[in-house]
């Protein structure tokens, strides 16, 4: 034990020494080079590094572009834009306390977001307490922005609207299906999604014959699955993340369950998804605020086509929604800052506050408690793509699924 | 309905019990709790997926590579890293089997990155239908058997082997055993590569029903203790035992209070056993 403390110690001074020389060397070239440090603690491991990695490469992309472009104009000067990267291990705990960090040793100008909406409150807070505006993309609980945090803004839209969209189409199907099964994970996010979505299908008349929450990362489906089956729903929504919604397909198939609708937040819009179900993907809806086939006029990117293929070309896999909206947060940043003309952060937040800007993932535009406006729209994976059904879909959605037994 | 739950909860008790097999062998025999026992899962599961995703291998093919290759993964490990701490307490060999599990964990997850991987295969997944009221996913079947074959073949090497002989030697009476010339060492690592070996069969299993990730390990680990304690030590009954129980229990406890309370079901159960039968509802040897 003894002699673990004392290499610990020994540890402990080596890093101090090799981070002192390093924050030298880095105030030196901050001196000589302009730049504006956005700090950001994201999870690279642990249980949202799959998502929280999407982040990582559109807030690299975006910045790459800034700078390539000519920086940041404030006044006279130019600067050039950096991220201090944290790993937060997809623990709270841990990135609120690296948040804290980047403030107070790294001297962040402003932050990013991380990914997940349970991540996102406690880091919001810090933000808040410091008075250091965030911009982020991955969080959309309501419970983030229902607490007079003038610090923090959310380019994802309000969690209980997003199926929305996917309910007003239930509405053009014939006949109208009656019965829903809402699905959703305990956690912040999909509570709210699930709470928001029960709420507007009551108002729209439909029946919520299933209303269930299930443990998060739960691998087995089957008893949510036969009571479905018992029920005989006709539609199914499910709010979860990716491995979950892999788990609920395949078991779906596996228990023969056949709604006429299966509907995620999470999976269908992601590469991923389609490519680990192969043709058992095939029908599933899913919900985005974004997908790549609209079209905006961009600000870091010509315009969405454009940015698309940019993206495919540097990661090699199809950007989502996440990706999109990870631009938008550092395109409000640049143009924020520009248009406040100064680095102070008071002046900045109150720019990003009166933002309305056209980038490639739509116009953002944040209500008055930070959340961007826009809702989200329906889609559909068809012949192993995901197209955008509703509303004004590239195609027409297929209703109701041919039951698995007679797929093809 | 009633059936179908039934049913499930067999099922899984079964994919339970092939999870479990092999830490109970390993602490039943050496006294060892494989805190690593998720993470061998997960390299069986990783096995099957680069053979499949690289060679196209079928999964009931390289079932017999991901238990050769964990067998002779467990062998190395016990020979060469648990072996030095095996006299000292349990306690040490406790956090040595934790730091594998961090070893593991992390050097997939460096190699393989965090991606969620699919084994897609057509027959993933395939069933069957008794009558209108019962559906039964085929592969949940084979895993079935395949625990019971597994067990059989434990208890054939246990009780009718030369190898068994030795290896209840060592649990019995250590000194006795190396007087009548057992190689101990040897041994117990034959014993943990079987161990690991079963390991490697359930994750093989495992990744043509679910979807793997370098961090699968944990909740495994966790699953695998509670079957082994609730199903008792000593016996290759116990673990089949104590998956079905925990399996039918967590199928109509979600049933009734709702699918949050999964965990919260299986560790009440490990509780009250613990309370009422200490040793296990087969009351097995300490």
């Amino acid at each position: 034990m003894i002699i673990m403390k004392r290499l610990l110690k020994n540890f402990f001074y080596g890093f101090l020494t090799i981070g002192l020389v390093l924050s030298f060397g880095h105030f030196a070239q901050a001196a000589s080079k302009s730049v504006i440090k956005l700090g950001c603690a994201i999870s690279f491991t642990g249980g949202e590094s799959r998502t929280g990695k999407l982040y990582r490469d559109s807030y690299d992309m975006a910045v790459e572009q800034i700078n390539k472009n000519g920086g940041v104009k404030v006044g006279n000067q130019t600067y050039q834009l950096k991220i201090v990267y944290y790993d937060d291990e997809s623990d709270p705990t841990k990135s609120s306390k690296f948040v804290e960090k980047l403030i107070a040793e790294d001297k962040v100008n402003f932050l990013l977001g991380p990914y997940s909406s349970g991540i996102t409150i406690p880091d919001s807070l810090v933000a808040q307490r410091y008075k250091v505006p965030m911009i982020e993309g991955g969080g959309a609980s309501g419970k983030i922005f229902s607490r007079g945090n003038k610090y923090i803004f959310g380019t994802l839209p309000p969690a209980g609207q997003y199926f929305k969209s996917t309910l007003e189409m239930l509405k053009t199907f014939n006949p109208v299906p009656k019965t829903i099964a809402i699905l959703y994970s305990d956690d912040k996010f999909d509570i709210s999604v699930a709470e928001g979505t029960e709420k507007l299908a009551k108002e729209m008349g439909f029946d919520v014959a299933l209303y269930e929450k299930y443990a998060e990362r739960a691998t087995d489906f089957s008893s949510i699955l036969t009571k479905i089956k018992a029920l005989n729903t006709d539609v199914v929504l499910v709010a979860g993340h990716t491995e979950e919604s892999l788990n609920f397909t395949q078991q779906a198939k596996e228990l023969n369950v056949n709604p006429k609708l299966i509907s995620m937040t999470v999976g269908p819009s992601e590469a991923d998804f389609r490519k680990s179900l192969g043709k058992d993907a095939e029908y599933i809806f899913g919900v985005a605020s974004w997908s790549t086939q609209m079209n905006f006029k961009g600000y870091l990117f010509k315009d969405t086509q454009e940015f698309v293929k940019e993206f495919k070309a540097k990661y090699n896999y199809d950007p989502d929604y996440h990706n999109a909206s990870g631009i938008a947060d550092v395109a409000v940043f640049k143009d924020a800052i520009e248009r406040a003309g100064s680095l102070n952060k008071e002046k900045v937040r109150a720019a990003i506050a009166s933002t309305k800007l056209d980038t490639i993932y739509g116009t953002v535009e944040f209500s008055e408690n930070g959340q961007i406006k826009g809702t989200s729209v329906a889609l559909q994976i068809l012949g192993g793509e995901i197209y955008q059904v509703y509303p004004n879909g590239a195609k027409k959605p297929v209703y109701p699924f041919p039951s698995w037994k007679t797929r093809k | 309905m009633l059936l179908q739950i039934l049913v499930n909860g067999i099922l899984m008790g079964g994919l339970y019990a092939l999870m479990a097999i092999g830490m109970s062998l390993i602490w039943g025999v050496m006294n060892i709790i494989n805190i690593a026992h998720g993470s061998f899962i997960m390299l069986g599961a990783f096995t099957t997926y680069w053979l499949f995703a690289i060679l196209g291998m079928d999964p009931f093919v390289s079932l017999a590579f991901s238990i050769a290759l964990l067998f002779a993964l467990g062998y190395g490990v016990q020979r060469y890293l648990i072996n030095y701490v095996i006299r000292a307490s349990a306690f040490i060999t406790l956090i040595l089997a934790f730091g594998i599990e961090i070893f593991i964990n992390n050097a997939a997850l460096v190699s393989w990155t965090a991606d969620i991987r699919k084994v897609q295969v057509a027959y993933g997944a395939a069933n069957f239908s008794l009558g209108n009221y019962v559906t039964i996913p085929t592969i949940r079947v084979v895993a079935f058997l395949l625990v019971i074959v597994i067990s059989i073949a434990f208890f054939y090497i246990l009780n009718r082997t030369n190898l068994g002989r030795s290896i209840r030697a060592t649990s019995q009476d250590l000194d006795a055993a190396r007087l009548v010339g057992v190689d101990v060492a040897k041994t117990y690592a034959i014993t943990f590569g079987l161990g690991v070996g079963a390991a490697g069969a359930a994750g093989t299993l495992w990744s043509i029903l679910f979807p793997i990730s370098p961090i699968m390990g944990g909740e495994l680990t966790l699953k695998s203790f509670v079957v082994v304690i609730i199903g008792g030590l000593g016996s290759m009954l116990g673990p089949i035992i104590g998956g079905l129980a925990l399996g039918i229990t967590e199928a109509f406890g979600t049933n009734w209070f709702g699918s949050t309370y999964g965990n919260l079901i299986s560790f009440t159960i490990l509780v009250l056993v613990l309370i009422i039968r200490p040793k296990g509802i087969l009351g097995g040897a300490d």
